[in-house]
């Protein structure tokens, strides 16, 4: 009796051991064995700030993995802050008149994925001109003024409250425009596309597999083109629009859930869908903007807004 | 030896091979390496563009036509001494800055595509009843040009409209993904998927077409994937070199 409660006292101590000493030691020994990685790792921080004169701008090329951020301020100067995961990249910055080069640089080319993240956070006038390039990280811009072009392969693309012509690319990053006011061009391959509560006056869209969604007001006279191969394509009106629709796919299906708000076209034009497509075209309101709706073999929703 | 010292080796003697006091040099000079790197590159890509790109004589010869009646130009042309500038030396100036060349190998390839599948789109036959509405509309030249180039019209092969195209690009494809065919990199990856999603949307579109051979939709999907696919070769050759 005593043997087996001395026993089950050592096996209760093992026990306890395990449960206690060995999560600490391990714990212990993870962070001693990261830490060397840390510290080849260090995080990095870059900051530099240029007057400008008039309307800057800002040229970024992010080869890297990593955030850019843009946001604007009141001051006639272009802060540019950069955080690097390591030493193996490294920040490119230059200035000429008002021009701003900001390019993040791989200076090793054995180094991994990992080591090779840069964070850009850009704070600029509010009519500042962009030409952002990255590969991975989001590119996010709010409050800013002027014509902006922005490319990525993967990563997302979020704007806010920016106006100007605005032309966005990627290849498989999304895109999220909020307020935004101008002209929009977006080109994607597998990038879904979101357009919230715009001011835009000519809108041209195409992804080839990702889905789009316009949930906003049309502007009167204002052009929009929006089209996807595969995906869906939505589009969200309210009942003091006025456009004219025309939604043709080749093999997708087109939901018309406006019947009540969609009238034949008003401007004596008979419009005949291909008879090789499936088409729907009308009219809501006077019809002062065109809206053109396309997909190969996506669906196109046509709906109104609450 | 100095790096301009080597621009000379390359003027006057080409790429290859290159003596030893310019090799010993090249070990040395990251630039050096980079521009003959550059300008390797800059030739395998030219050697690939395919031979379709240059326009018929007709082409040229309408155009002369065209210059000639409105006063543009007269027959036969001035001639202009010129310097004499040897190819070399043009080559060099324009393509001395990398970034430019690299540039250039993507703009070479995306152009050639993009003017491939235009081209292709022109010379897409109409069908017989549109044929005759359509001819007319071109405006007949003022003085007759002979064309003797012109092939007449051939019996419409509906799915074969973008052949060329698609195999200029499919002769692309696998030296693209080849130059980042050893890449983890999420972007590769990422470039390899959608090129994975593009020859699927293109295979798509041309069965559809093979069955609808007058959807117009269609093919402006077609054409547009088959641009979408050019420019996704492009970045992976651009994206390879920077690589390697």
């Amino acid at each position: 009796m005593c043997l087996r409660m001395m026993e089950m006292s050592a096996a209760g101590q093992g026990s306890w051991w395990k449960r206690s000493i060995l999560p600490v030691l391990s714990a212990g020994l993870f962070f001693s064995s990261a830490a060397p990685a840390r510290a080849a790792g260090t995080v990095q921080r870059v900051e530099k700030q240029f007057n400008v004169t008039g309307r800057p701008v800002v040229v970024i090329h992010n080869v890297a993995n990593g955030r850019i951020e843009v946001k604007s301020w009141k001051n006639a100067q272009v802060d540019v802050v950069g955080t690097q995961s390591s030493n193996k990249i490294g920040f490119e910055i230059e200035q000429v008149g008002d021009r701003i080069d900001v390019t993040a640089i791989v200076l090793e080319p054995t180094a991994q994925p990992l080591e090779l993240e840069a964070d850009l956070q850009l704070t600029v006038p509010e009519e500042t001109e962009l030409q952002l390039k990255t590969e991975t990280g989001l590119i996010y811009v709010e409050q800013v003024v002027g014509d902006m072009k922005l490319e990525s392969y993967a990563g997302d693309v979020h704007l806010k409250e920016v106006s100007g012509y605005i032309i966005v690319k990627t290849t498989s990053g999304s895109l999220v425009c909020t307020q935004c006011a101008g002209k929009l061009d977006f080109s994607s391959i597998g990038g879904n596309a979101q357009i919230l509560q715009p001011q835009l006056n000519n809108v041209n869209l195409m992804t080839t597999t990702g889905n789009v969604l316009f949930d906003g007001d049309f502007v009167r006279t204002g052009l929009y083109s929006m089209k996807s191969g595969k995906g869906l394509v939505e589009v969200r009106f309210s009942s003091t629009d006025s456009f004219d629709l025309k939604a043709q796919t080749a093999t997708g299906v087109v939901d018309n859930q406006a019947v009540a708000f969609l009238k034949p076209d008003s401007h004596g034009v008979k419009h005949i869908a291909s008879k090789w497509t499936h088409g729907l075209f009308g009219t809501v309101g006077q019809g002062l903007a065109k809206v053109e709706l396309s997909s190969y073999s996506g669906t196109i929703r046509i709906m109104k807004r609450d | 030896m100095q790096c301009k010292d080597v621009e000379l080796v390359l003027e006057q003697e080409g790429l290859e091979p290159l003596p030893k006091e310019a090799r010993a040099h090249l070990a040395e000079c990251r630039d050096c390496r980079n521009y003959i790197a550059d300008l390797t590159s800059l030739v395998d890509a030219a050697k690939k563009l395919p031979p379709e790109i240059t326009p018929p004589d007709r082409v040229w010869i309408s155009l002369r036509a065209q210059l000639e009646e409105e006063g543009i130009i007269r027959t036969p042309a001035d001639v202009i001494p010129v310097e004499p500038v040897s190819w070399w030396q043009s080559v060099s100036a324009f393509f001395s800055n990398r970034v430019l060349a690299t540039a250039m190998v993507g703009i070479l390839i995306a152009a050639a595509a993009v003017f491939q599948i235009r081209s292709d789109r022109t010379t897409r036959v109409e069908p017989p009843a549109q044929s005759a509405a359509v001819r007319p509309v071109i405006a007949p030249a003022k003085k007759p040009v002979t064309e003797p180039n012109v092939a007449p019209p051939t019996v419409p092969q509906p799915s074969g409209e973008f052949d060329r195209t698609a195999r200029d690009l499919n002769d692309q494809e696998p030296v693209a993904t080849g130059m980042i065919l050893t890449s983890t990199s999420p972007i590769d990856a990422s470039l390899r998927d959608n090129l994975k999603k593009v020859n699927e949307f293109i295979a798509e579109c041309e069965k559809h077409l093979k069955e609808q051979p007058q959807d117009e939709l269609t093919r402006e999907y077609l054409s547009a994937a088959y641009q979408q696919k050019a420019e996704l070769l492009s970045a992976m050759i651009e994206r390879g070199r920077s690589i390697n």
